[in-house]
């Protein structure tokens, strides 16, 4: 009597308790069918018509906290699309925007959602973070996956599938170091910033302390922050109380840019080198006219005279009042077009003849790896596991104008490396 | 549409919603939810990648790492449980809410977490989608059906019975504490057990997965949804996550609808969408 | 040695200031309404942006009006009285959206928590679409202390001259909300309030009013607050000011709810016990501020100076 919850049946407990029953056996119904519709029919095994225009998908991250290297990107590919669409090519590429945020189930999400479509390859995703949890989807579903802007060790090693026009950090970070160390060969007091919470900036410290260790230098203090503080007072004076001749910041643009200004106001005076997160004009209005001087290593430089760089330069300007582009934008920019040159070579050699989307996507990867391309980053190709290939490298020192609010990376030495060792 | 994969994400809304509710049926608010999710995911993701890299992994396997989250979780609440909540009202709120904080910055900085990398490929037990529909749906089935008969049981009507007035409670012989406690652990169990699946779902994870946000979305799944009953965390899960995905050209503007779904809700729809009354409506239509 | 104390309680003291400011915002409200406003960390970004537009800032590339500015840039002091009154403007709103409704309904204090804390995210998230992400530095930055040195000296030990003034600045409002509350009439009415709001309306004061007059000030003073980290260490996202939100949550437990001595002594003690952690230790900063919460709410729950709170049944 009392388990049922009432002495009627027509009381309101047990009124209650008989439509919670039937209210959650109408839902459990409903997310059945809703199982059943998702059972996504793979387009891989369809068959690829040969008329018809070859989708690309990019998954970037166009909201979030990561969205203006998002913003940039789109900007890059969009340019590039119209540039290449523009001039005659055997083979139409169209292309399919999704915004993968800055988090991982919204990446994971914009991959799905864009193999479901049938694209034959993704560009993406923004974050290396998100790389590791999305990349791996793609890697089992055989779709190429070119990541303009992942940077971390390990991603193209996720999978044959997996491959970046993004040069590891290992390989760029050493160069601006050499290039503190070269300005100032006495340098004996080094001190090391990082973002702790960032997994790029923590990656990237490493590497940093690494070289500076085979330098014969080891740093005299190590300080961690948070990508989320703006007030260094504290790491910085404890920073300061050691002297230090050369400051290394691995962080993003806003927390880096206030550890600069912060540095500066305190009275530090010697050199300062940055990681790859501060490698955007964001930081102009951060540090403003304490960003000065400061030191980076590049993968793109705007200053690079090739026919290809000036006009993606040009197109840049035409479309953004007359800014200079950044590396973020180049490298987007790249990875379209390596994605399109090769869909081209596919489909001139006849690749792409009467073969199922899954075949395409294989066709497509292998095409991929093997060719050489000619971009705004300079030369560039692949290794057999997908991590991309660069001969050359640039280190920049920002200079900022009069009024302090604008500035640019200058070009000051241009490196030409041996193939790629990390 | 709702493909799979979206499909799962929205379990896992409905049944992190459980895991707020629990408290709540028993008049505590705790917003500890993500602690325990973090936790949970932490747990499976270290277990599931020890030794060497693999791609899959046995759904056995999975088995028993929710086994143990399920044992670590309830430990950990029993142990965070006592002490906390002799707190009443805002000071148990605020009190979660810094162990959140305190469980996510952990995980950030101890050794063995990865850092902000977080741990990376984790194996996975289903190489569809549809196998993590049929886990996470088998798991939300299990956990209403123990909800359904938790509130005709002893147990339920205690909890009730604290939520209507703690004091009367104890006053007539219910054991508040021990109460509010089950009602705690069984909170961190359901959210631990979620962060199982959701790691492997994820192939990655890390400290960011528990975080504060995490709390506001999850708080908007009771809220909308009503706290009266435990099918209102269900659909209220599974409603507002499949909102942003079904409107994914809004983007940012999915914060602010569920920033004004908890600043509303309350004041508009002070029971939620499935409302005792609508219940009861249900229960007594005759086709 | 001395130098290094000295840092140390220098630091602590500059961003302690900070959290006392964000304290007493929590205080006001808490005392006459006993209810948290978790919308604080909100109106403390939303203070930092206005003084941003107000000193002529343009809105930036991602926001919802690229390019936007003042025609004019309003001088220092100015653009900060005036977007400390537009938050309390705000507050206002907030308290009349998120917690009147429920008060009129006799709703539990519970769900007011609930309420303020979507109107902070929708705040956020509005000021997001807005001015997009990026980060924005005050136009005129250090042009308020253009005469003066960038950081100052002091015993050996270096502070930066935009964290003494924050200091300054953040000492005399307090200052001048003490002095308030214990002398003038309306102070005197709200501190009526706080001890007991029926006899205080029996007495012939307006509640109402003085319910709304504390969130104007806590809102000016969150609203002050962002205006002055705006310019100390620029803009980072609207979200800069949920985590001071959420610490200054830490430090109102910390130093007692509803005591207004306590969030100012809270303040310096959490500021300084932030600037005592080792730089190896760095990265468990905020939790630290979360233990001290838990352990404060376990241990102690009145806090370092506040009262006892008895249930009457």
């Amino acid at each position: 009597m009392l388990r049922s919850g009432g002495l009627n049946p027509t009381d309101p407990l047990s009124a209650r308790r008989r439509g919670t029953t039937r209210l959650a056996a109408a839902l459990a119904a409903g997310l059945a069918l809703l199982a059943i519709l998702g059972r996504s029919s793979d387009p891989a095994a369809r068959a690829v018509p040969s008329g018809a225009p070859l989708s690309l998908g990019a998954a970037l991250a166009l909201t979030g906290n990561a969205n203006l290297y998002g913003q940039d990107q789109r900007m890059g590919i969009a340019l590039a699309g119209r540039w290449f669409e523009a001039k005659p090519h055997p083979r139409a590429v169209q292309l399919q925007l999704e915004d993968g945020a800055s988090d991982e189930p919204s990446a994971i999400s914009a991959f799905n959602l864009l193999i479901r479509r049938g694209v034959v390859a993704l560009i993406g995703p923004t974050l290396s973070q998100q790389a590791f949890a999305a990349d791996p989807i793609a890697q089992r579903q055989g779709v190429p996956v070119v990541a303009p802007s992942n940077t971390a060790k390990g991603i193209p090693q996720i999978g044959s599938f997996i491959s970046r026009v993004s040069a590891q950090s290992s390989v760029i970070a050493p160069l601006s170091i050499d290039e503190a160390l070269r300005r100032a060969p006495n340098t004996q007091r080094v001190a090391v910033f990082f973002a702790q919470d960032d997994a790029y900036s923590t990656a990237e410290t490493a590497i940093f302390q690494k070289v500076l260790a085979a330098r014969g230098l080891k740093p005299v203090s190590v300080q961690r922050t948070q990508l989320a503080d703006n007030d260094f007072q504290n790491p910085i004076t404890a920073a300061l109380q050691q002297r230090p001749q050369l400051v290394v910041i691995s962080a993003q643009a806003v927390d880096g840019g206030n550890l600069i200004r912060q540095l500066r106001e305190l009275g530090y005076r010697g050199q300062i080198v940055v990681g790859n997160g501060l490698n955007t004009p964001n930081i102009y209005p951060i540090c403003q006219r304490w960003c000065d001087g400061v030191l980076i290593a590049q993968a793109y430089s705007p200053e690079l005279n090739t026919p290809i760089n000036r006009t993606f330069r040009r197109l840049f300007a035409e479309a953004n009042n007359g800014r200079i582009p950044g590396q973020i934008a180049a490298q987007a920019w790249t990875a379209y077009q390596v994605l399109f040159e090769a869909v081209q070579r596919l489909q001139a050699r006849g690749g792409l003849a009467g073969v199922t989307l899954g075949e395409a996507r294989r066709e497509l990867m292998q095409e991929l790896l093997a060719g050489h391309y000619d971009t705004p980053l300079g030369p560039i190709h692949f290794r057999p596991d997908g991590e991309v290939v660069q001969g050359r490298f640039y280190v920049a020192q920002v200079r900022m104008d009069a009024s302090g609010r604008s500035g640019r990376f200058t070009l000051v030495r241009e490196l030409e490396l041996g193939e790629g060792k990390p | 549409m709702i493909d799979n994969g979206l499909l799962v994400q929205m379990i896992l809304g409905a049944l992190l919603g459980l895991s707020v509710y629990l408290p709540m049926a028993a008049g505590q608010l705790s917003l500890a939810t993500p602690a325990f999710y973090a936790v949970g995911g932490t747990l499976a993701a270290l277990l599931a990648t020890q030794g060497s890299p693999q791609a899959s992994i046995s759904l056995g396997a999975v088995f028993g790492e929710m086994l143990l989250a399920a044992a670590l979780t309830a430990g950990l609440a029993l142990l965070v449980g006592l002490p906390v909540l002799r707190l009443r009202g805002i000071y148990l709120a605020i009190a979660t809410i810094a162990l959140v904080e305190i469980v996510r910055v952990a995980i950030l900085n101890l050794p063995f977490t990865g850092g902000a990398t977080g741990i990376f490929g984790i194996p996975q037990p289903f190489q569809q989608p549809f196998g993590y529909v049929l886990l996470s749906g088998g798991l939300l089935a299990l956990c209403g059906w123990l909800c359904q008969r938790l509130e005709a049981s002893r147990l339920g009507r205690s909890m009730a019975a604290i939520r209507d007035d703690e004091l009367a409670s104890r006053c007539m012989g219910i054991q508040t504490t021990r109460v509010k406690l089950t009602a705690f652990v069984a909170s961190a169990v359901v959210a631990g057990i979620t962060g199982v699946i959701a790691a492997h779902y994820l192939n990655t994870w890390n400290a960011r997965q528990g975080s504060f946000d995490v709390a506001i979305t999850t708080l908007a799944f009771v809220i909308l949804g009503g706290s009266r009953s435990w099918l209102g965390p269900v659909v209220g899960g599974l409603l507002l996550t499949a909102l942003p995905e079904l409107l994914r050209p809004v983007g940012d503007l999915r914060l602010v609808l569920f920033g004004l779904v908890i600043l509303l809700g309350p004041v508009f729809f002070p029971q939620g969408l499935i409302t005792p009354a609508l219940l009861e409506r249900i229960g007594r239509w005759k086709p | 040695m001395i130098e290094a104390v000295l840092q140390t309680l220098l630091n602590g003291a500059a961003s302690g200031g900070v959290y006392a400011l964000v304290a007493l915002g929590y205080t006001l409200i808490f005392s006459v309404l006993g209810v948290i406003n978790f919308a604080q960390g909100a109106l403390f970004s939303l203070g930092g942006y206005l003084t941003y537009l107000l000193l002529g800032g343009k809105i930036g590339v991602n926001g919802a009006l690229p390019g936007l500015a003042l025609p004019v840039g309003l001088p220092f002091w100015l653009a900060l009285l005036l977007a400390a009154l537009g938050s309390g403007l705000i507050g206002l709103a907030v308290e009349r959206i998120a917690f009147a409704p429920l008060r009129r309904r006799n709703a539990e204090p519970l769900l007011s928590l609930i309420t303020s804390l979507g109107a902070g995210v929708v705040l956020v998230n509005l000021l997001q679409m807005l001015m997009g992400a990026e980060g924005y530095a005050f136009p005129q930055g250090a042009a308020v202390v253009a005469n003066l040195p960038e950081s100052l000296l002091i015993g050996g030990a270096r502070i930066r001259t935009i964290q003494v003034l924050l200091l300054l600045i953040s000492a005399v409002a307090v200052a001048a909300l003490s002095l308030w509350l214990e002398r003038s009439r309306s102070g005197k009415a709200m501190r009526a309030v706080a001890e007991d709001a029926t006899t205080a309306t029996l007495l012939g004061i307006d509640s109402e009013a003085i319910v709304r007059l504390a969130f104007l000030f806590s809102g000016m003073l969150a609203g002050l607050g962002g205006g002055l980290i705006g310019m100390s260490v620029s803009l980072a996202g609207p979200y800069f000011g949920i985590s001071y939100g959420l610490k200054g949550l830490a430090v109102l437990v910390l130093g007692g709810l509803g005591s207004v001595p306590g969030a100012i002594v809270g303040g310096l003690v959490m500021g300084l016990a932030e600037a005592l952690i080792p730089a190896a230790a760095s990265g468990w900063r905020d939790a630290l501020a979360f233990a001290i919460l838990f352990a404060v709410l376990v241990l102690r729950p009145s806090g370092l100076l506040g009262r006892r709170q008895l249930e009457k049944v």
